[in-house]
């Protein structure tokens, strides 16, 4: 198999894509005249495939252990990963997310001697009593910080208000308890079931050659036997758990998220819908929007004002996020401004000016390679692709908009969420 | 990519410019830095709040952010550091390369040009800013320092710094205190924007693919007959005499553990590197002394991190842990820095701690805000070096020098927020 070469005129640009031999999807993405490269793995497991099978077998493990694992996967027999790229230069992390779990270096010299340390990590599974105990009391360090996070608290506990039994509503980490739970024999299952080449994607972006990539791929890589794997979730109701949820925690000024729960499907968005929420998004509660003015005016939000879609296997919901002195004035202003917008829609003017700026936001996104690994290892895993975003751009039109806020931003299954002051 | 080529426009006035065909966005800014004080730093913090809000031509906000809507979703935003005794107020407007405009307008020279316009023509009539506009931004300034309390790691941070420096100007703080920001009047704002055209020294940056001319002359034109003095004040060395302890108490899950220490303060932007790479053998990488000790031999902490502000000549260590571990975290510190100051740093912790520094400088180059960033924070010293020489600088620097900085770290401040 060659690379597929992948193009687009709109922005001048091109990456490449093979399917190796070994079940690992390759995407190298060019960048002319940089120093650096930055390089990621990736495998489709994150915090939310909690229960699974394994060619027919049912798994449930305990909450946070795909976080757990890609902590100790950094540990081999020989050693430790962030020693190994130590003596390349390269600087190297790892993150576990709700759906799935990346591990990547940047590097400026030493390339393909990054890469063999990122290949042979992903690959040499080392998990003892011993090497998983010690890793306890780091995590419920991270635990604890995050509990202490009120951006994180008021994200999560909205997470908790919308979603009944979807493991969006459990933290990416677990708990301290849950955690103790976690064997090697544990790890080494979810290992087993995932970090299967077939499922996974590796993704090179920066000054570099794909030809390069490819043969120390070729050189380095051990093929992987397909095997299926099922991520079961529970039936999760279209109606949210709550309409308000708060968190009393050490804060000046309160914080809230408004979480408008969508139906969710049984498929990822596309990108001609993802554009879409965007586009509707900037022009109702963009830097330049009524509604965004008048909370300023009335004093209820400040410049830590914005907004975001949640989206993947299971659950959609459009977030509204702010800090306000009076969240539940805020949220009200917001709700009294989403039922006039599903009755008058958005203007065509509004659209030409939130077209162009998702259009900006598309166009400098193509400068950050950090984005665009993690722009194009998502694309993998959601069967979305790089450039179909900035095509949908140059021809959605207002309709699609108008269309796509029928079945979102529901003003009566929304949660708000509050984490306020002692 | 072409080298950053410096122009003097008038006294205290500098142009930078980067030409580099790599990006898809420019990136404009300018920086006006003048001595940090009491009694202006909340002026000068709310200024440019104001001025970023609106001006003569787009007279409110929401004018404002149409006319940015309409260059593609351009950026334009205030940020204020604190750059040793010094406070440094930043406008940037970042927008899409010229080319992609679908409609043929030129987003860079617009950009440009309303840059120019904040500075100079603002939203003032009969010398007072827009009420409105100063209200708003005040609110939101005073929200902005509340939320400083937030997020705890932070604000463990900030409170370590004002215990530190509390006799110093340092501890005034990049926006100085909430009270300051309430007590402004429209008067106070007025003047701070006359005596920052005046007496700040300004450094203007422009990065990206486009050619810097036009907008050199631009800024040039307003700048040129400005009568101008730029002030500075000298550095006072400070030595402490007994570490100060404050524990403060909070419902917090985590316990944060501030350590703040006196370090060399670097006269020339060499003698700067060398000082950060001794902080990096120390704590500031995956296989510093601290993460390997504190973190993965003991598993005291999620983060134990160092890191020395070379401006200001002082050090902070900070980590969160369990209350009944402080003590603990603190001793398992200080074994590290003693080691430290001892000369215990083996061929292959300075080796790697200079690769990663290299990586560090070399990276920043494929980035346009980091490249902005790492000019301006050179600019401030004496001797400033391009990445280039800074990544063969790193190469030559000596275990022996290392020891010799180590050695001028001296404890001042053990700063803990405990929790519950």
């Amino acid at each position: 198999m060659e690379f597929t070469k992948i193009e687009n005129k709109r922005v001048n640009e091109e990456y490449y894509r093979l399917e190796h031999s070994s079940g690992l999807t390759v995407i190298v993405y060019p960048k002319k005249g940089f120093n650096s490269v930055y390089a990621s793995i990736g495998t489709k497991f994150g915090s939310i495939y909690s229960r699974f099978t394994n060619n027919g077998r049912e798994i449930c493990v305990p909450d946070g252990t795909a976080h757990y694992l890609e902590h100790k996967l950094f540990e081999s027999e020989d050693g430790d990963a962030f020693s190994k790229y130590a003596k390349t230069g390269a600087s190297a992390n790892a993150y576990t997310s709700f759906d799935m779990t990346c591990y990547l270096f940047s590097c400026t010299d030493k390339f393909r001697e990054s890469l063999e340390i990122l290949i042979d990590l992903i690959q040499t599974p080392y998990f003892t009593k011993e090497t998983v105990a010690k890793e306890q009391g780091i995590i419920a360090q991270e635990i604890k910080m995050y509990d202490d996070s009120p951006d994180w608290r008021v994200m999560m506990n909205l997470f908790k208000g919308l979603y009944h039994h979807h493991p969006i509503n459990i933290d990416i980490a677990g708990s301290v308890e849950s955690i103790a739970e976690i064997t090697p024999e544990i790890l080494y299952e979810c290992y087993n079931s995932y970090y299967n080449l077939h499922n996974m994607v590796m993704t090179v972006v920066g000054g570099v050659d794909p030809q390069e990539v490819r043969s120390i791929v070729d050189e380095k890589i051990r093929p992987s036997e397909k095997i299926d794997t099922q991520v079961l979730f529970p039936e999760e109701p279209y109606k949210v758990v709550r309409s308000y949820t708060e968190q009393v925690l050490p804060v000046a000024v309160p914080m809230f998220e408004l979480g408008f729960k969508e139906d969710s499907g049984s498929r990822y968005a596309t990108s001609r819908e993802l554009i879409a929420t965007s586009i509707l998004m900037n022009a109702f509660v963009g830097e330049s929007s009524e509604l965004y003015r008048r909370l300023l005016d009335a004093k209820l939000v400040n410049a830590a004002f914005g907004h975001e879609y949640l989206e993947g296997l299971g659950y959609r919901s459009l977030i509204i996020s702010g800090e306000s002195r009076n969240p539940k004035a805020a949220a009200e202003m917001i709700d009294e401004a989403v039922r006039k917008l599903h009755k008058n829609g958005i203007s065509e003017a509004e659209f030409e000016n939130a077209r162009k700026v998702v259009y900006g936001k598309m166009v400098a996104g193509f400068d950050y390679k950090s984005s665009l690994a993690s722009e194009l290892m998502n694309g993998e895993f959601t069967g979305r692709k790089l450039f179909d975003g900035i095509e949908a751009v140059a021809d959605i039109t207002l309709k699609d908009i108008n269309e796509r806020l029928e079945v979102q931003l529901d003003a009566d299954n929304c949660c708000l969420s509050v984490v306020k002051g002692m | 990519m072409s080298e950053f080529v410096r122009k003097n426009i008038c006294d205290g006035v500098a142009f930078g410019s980067i030409r580099d065909d790599r990006f898809k966005i420019g990136r404009i800014s300018a920086t006006l830095i003048v001595p940090l004080s009491r009694n202006t730093a909340a002026a000068n913090a709310l200024l440019s709040c104001v001025l970023t809000r609106s001006c003569k031509k787009y007279p409110d906000f929401t004018a404002l952010s149409r006319k940015l809507d309409s260059l593609y979703g351009a950026a334009l935003y205030p940020s204020v550091r604190q750059t040793g005794d010094y406070q440094a107020l930043t406008i940037t407007a970042t927008g899409i390369d010229d080319q992609y405009a679908l409609d043929g307008n030129s987003v860079s020279s617009e950009l440009a040009e309303l840059l120019c316009s904040i500075l100079f023509e603002p939203n003032v009539t009969d010398l007072r800013f827009d009420e409105e506009d100063v209200e708003q931004e005040r609110r939101q300034l005073i929200e902005n320092i509340d939320a400083e309390y937030s997020e705890k790691r932070l604000y463990a941070v900030k409170r370590c710094i004002e215990v530190m420096c509390r006799d110093e100007v340092f501890s005034v703080g990049r926006y100085g205190s909430r009270q300051d920001v309430e007590k402004l009047t429209n008067e106070n704002i007025y003047d701070a924007w006359q005596t920052l055209l005046k007496e700040a020294r300004v450094e203007l940056t422009m990065l990206g693919n486009t050619d810097p001319q036009n907008a050199y002359e631009g800024f040039a034109g307003y700048f040129g007959g400005l009568p101008r003095t730029v002030r500075t004040v000298p550095h006072i060395d400070v030595h402490p005499k007994e570490v100060k302890r404050v524990a403060e108490t909070e419902e917090v899950s985590q316990s944060k553990l501030v350590m703040g220490f006196r370090s060399a303060r670097p006269a020339t932007d060499a003698q700067a590197l060398e000082n950060s790479l001794m902080s990096a053998i120390l704590g500031a990488t995956p296989t510093s002394k601290l993460f390997l000790n504190v973190r993965e031999k003991k598993s005291l902490c999620y983060y134990c991190v160092s890191r020395v502000d070379n401006d200001k000549g002082i050090m902070l260590i900070d980590s969160g842990v369990e209350t009944e571990n402080i003590e603990k975290a603190e001793q398992a510190i200080m074994e590290q820095v003693n080691s430290l100051k001892n000369g215990n740093i083996t061929d292959s912790e300075l080796e790697d701690a200079k690769l990663a520094m290299k990586n560090s400088v070399m990276s920043s180059l494929d980035n346009l805000a980091a490249m902005q960033s790492f000019y301006l924070t050179r600019l401030m010293r004496n001797d400033p070096l391009s990445p280039l020489e800074a990544f063969k600088l790193i190469d030559g620097i000596t275990k022996n020098r290392i020891v010799e900085l180590a050695q001028q770290i001296e404890p001042d401040t053990v700063y803990s927020l405990v929790g519950n």
